[in-house]
């Protein structure tokens, strides 16, 4: 008998009962763990059980009043996924999605939301490629979608290391950054975690359902931060300059000193365009406004001073 | 030569079950295709399945599992007429996938917008669990999309990283690709060639042009992901922890802290010296350049010049906001 068999069986033997069966009677009614010893039998029994719970089978355990041994069945409403209503064109769309960014992770969970759908539409697929690590969202799965609170020792962006407990509603890629959204139970307010200065593993804690994930939330804006005003600023660019603000969007205002032009960007927020200044500041110099000049000065004098000679920090 | 055996999977073939109910005379080519498995493999499974159902006295009810050339149907397999939910894993990748392409391909695909919602109703997870941003194509990957649609060239002037300066290229373009947030173009580099990548934030003025693109796309495109080469030069580097988004532009070998104040020592190779020079320039002194030297020197070279250049446009500010300042 194949162990793919036996676990097959077992499931369904599991899913077509009404009341818990114990060991004994599954044992009777699939003919299987025959083992003379019975500790042994019972061994491979539980190997099963466990096996098809790490692979999302609801297998539940109860133990009822007046039952000496505990019995075993499978729920069909947790079992059974029910209520899909995608069409030809929605099925399309995913096998797209699918094929593009990962048939080895998303196939066999499409084929479950697809088992009883339609057969794709006829698609033209855009010459649009992508690529996203997909497995990385598994470390945060089962806290996101069973509710469950977490905790992890974090960093945060000025150093500073503590434990976190958070309620996580959900995470949000941006650029090659992850970050879990949620509610940091200590603090009692929405923050964001960027997953790589979690410095421990992500413990989950409690019990399934612990908490509502607040309706209209858009975890985007969470990670975002506020607008901020921006400002129109002017350079002085030489030939490499002039090219890099160009593919920026600047405008051309004429000639400079030294064979440099003046040019104009638009819409410039200091704070986080200031890293984009300093970068190419070796071939376009700030004149207006004076304020955002100066941030670019004393950030490149801290450069400087850094990486002066036989100034290296000795660590 | 040994040949690995097939390795039947439960949950394929639970999944399998209903699937095929639904799909009397499905082919085992297109059936292997959808559950991303090889024929040999599913018709393994199917063997297996044959013998499943409920086993019990007089041979019990089992499944009757029929297969015809390249057709195969299932019947007498009503216990398993629904298939099972998806894992937690399964269903947050899933979403994670919907979703991106959503984000990048949903102008073409307008039918992702819908499934990406009934993923969520039926999954039972909240809306925007799974959040993807600056996924969105922007004007410069529109323009290169339209023209690969209407099989052109375009144009753009282009200076890729170890570029000493922009030049002009002329490009029939295959595909626009999304990888680690940058966008990216393959196409056929008419002056080169050959086939070639572009990242799109290091062109300018991309232009359809009326020239039809006449090299056919190949089967596989090249991963625009950092491939490390012999070449690369080893860089060691300390990030203060308000530098350490930098973590983000380069593919680091190794970090680990570098003291009590947050701050981390990182190894990293890289082919392209100036790059990654104006890249610790752009940290603004919270990243320092240890190993090599000659790199140390060039940030130093940089900053210098660069501090040169402020000197002078400071002299040459409007008189008003000399006095105002």
């Amino acid at each position: 008998m194949p162990a793919v068999e036996r676990l097959v069986n077992l499931t369904i033997a599991l899913l077509e009962t009404r009341r818990p069966l114990t060991f004994e009677e599954l044992r009777r009614r699939t003919g299987y763990y025959p083992q003379p010893d019975p500790s042994s039998a019972r061994r491979m029994f539980e190997r099963d059980k466990e096996t098809l719970r790490s692979l999302g089978i609801p297998v539940e355990t109860r133990q009822d009043f007046g039952m000496e041994d505990p019995g075993y069945l499978i729920d069909r409403r947790a079992y059974e996924l029910r209520g899909v209503d995608l069409d030809a064109e929605e099925v399309a769309a995913l096998s797209l999605a699918v094929d593009m960014l990962g048939r080895e992770e998303g196939a066999l969970p499409l084929a479950k939301l697809a088992a009883r759908a339609p057969d794709p539409a006829p698609l033209q697929a855009p010459p649009t490629r992508a690529e996203v690590p997909v497995g990385d969202v598994d470390v945060f799965a089962p806290a996101i979608v069973e509710r469950r609170a977490v905790t992890f020792t974090y960093r945060t962006a000025d150093g500073r290391t503590g434990l976190r407990t958070v309620e996580p509603y959900g995470i949000v890629r941006r650029r090659r950054a992850w970050y879990l959204v949620g509610r940091d139970r200590d603090r009692d307010a929405t923050r964001g975690f960027r997953t790589d200065r979690m410095l421990s593993d992500v413990e989950v804690i409690g019990p399934a359902g612990a908490f509502d994930v607040p309706a209209g939330l858009d975890l985007g804006s969470v990670v975002s931060g506020p607008e901020v005003a921006t400002v129109d600023v002017l350079l002085e660019a030489r030939p490499d300059g002039q090219w890099a603000l160009g593919a920026r969007g600047a405008t051309d205002e004429g000639p400079g000193p030294d064979g440099t032009r003046r040019m104009r960007l638009a819409g410039i927020d200091p704070v986080r365009d200031r890293a984009w200044l300093l970068g190419v500041a070796p071939d376009a110099a700030v004149v207006e406004p004076p304020a955002v000049a100066d941030t670019v000065r004393s950030a490149l004098e801290r450069v400087l001073a850094r990486h002066a000679p036989g100034a290296e920090v000795a660590r | 030569m040994t040949r690995s055996r097939p390795q039947p999977d439960v949950v394929r073939m639970l999944t399998l079950v209903p699937w095929l109910i639904e799909r009397p005379g499905a082919s085992l080519v297109e059936t292997a295709a959808t559950f991303a498995t090889d024929v040999v493999t599913l018709r393994t499974e199917l063997e297996h399945l044959d013998y499943c159902g409920l086993p019990g006295l007089g041979g019990g009810a089992l499944f009757d599992v029929t297969i015809a050339g390249d057709r195969v149907t299932v019947r007498m397999a009503d216990e398993l007429r629904y298939p099972m939910r998806p894992s937690p894993h399964e269903a947050l990748r899933l979403l994670l996938i919907a979703t991106t392409a959503e984000r990048v391909a949903g102008a073409d695909v307008p039918a992702l917008r819908s499934a990406v919602e009934k993923l969520h109703t039926a999954l039972g997870i909240a809306p925007g669990a799974v959040t993807v941003l600056d996924a969105e194509p922007d004007e410069v990957v529109l323009v290169a999309r339209a023209a690969i649609a209407a099989g052109v060239r375009v144009r753009f002037s282009y200076r890729g990283r170890s570029d000493e300066a922009a030049a002009e290229r002329t490009v029939e373009p295959w595909a626009v690709e999304l990888s680690e947030g940058a966008w990216y173009l393959h196409g056929h580099d008419v002056g080169a060639g050959a086939g070639r990548t572009f990242r799109l934030d290091r062109s300018a003025g991309l232009v359809a042009t009326e020239e039809p693109s006449v090299v056919p796309v190949p089967a596989r495109l090249e991963s625009p992901a950092y491939q490390p080469s012999d070449e690369d030069v080893v860089v060691e580097l300390v990030l203060d922890p308000a530098a350490q988004w930098l973590l983000d532009a380069v593919r680091a070998d190794e970090t680990r802290p570098a003291g009590d104040d947050g701050s981390l020592h990182v190894r990293l190779r890289t082919g392209s010296p100036e790059w990654l020079a104006r890249l610790v320039l752009m940290a603004g002194g919270g990243a320092e350049v240890l190993l090599p030297a000659d790199l140390r020197e060039r940030v130093r070279c940089r900053a210098e010049d660069a501090l040169v250049g402020l000197r002078g446009a400071a002299q040459e500010a409007p008189h008003e906001e000399v006095a105002g300042a």
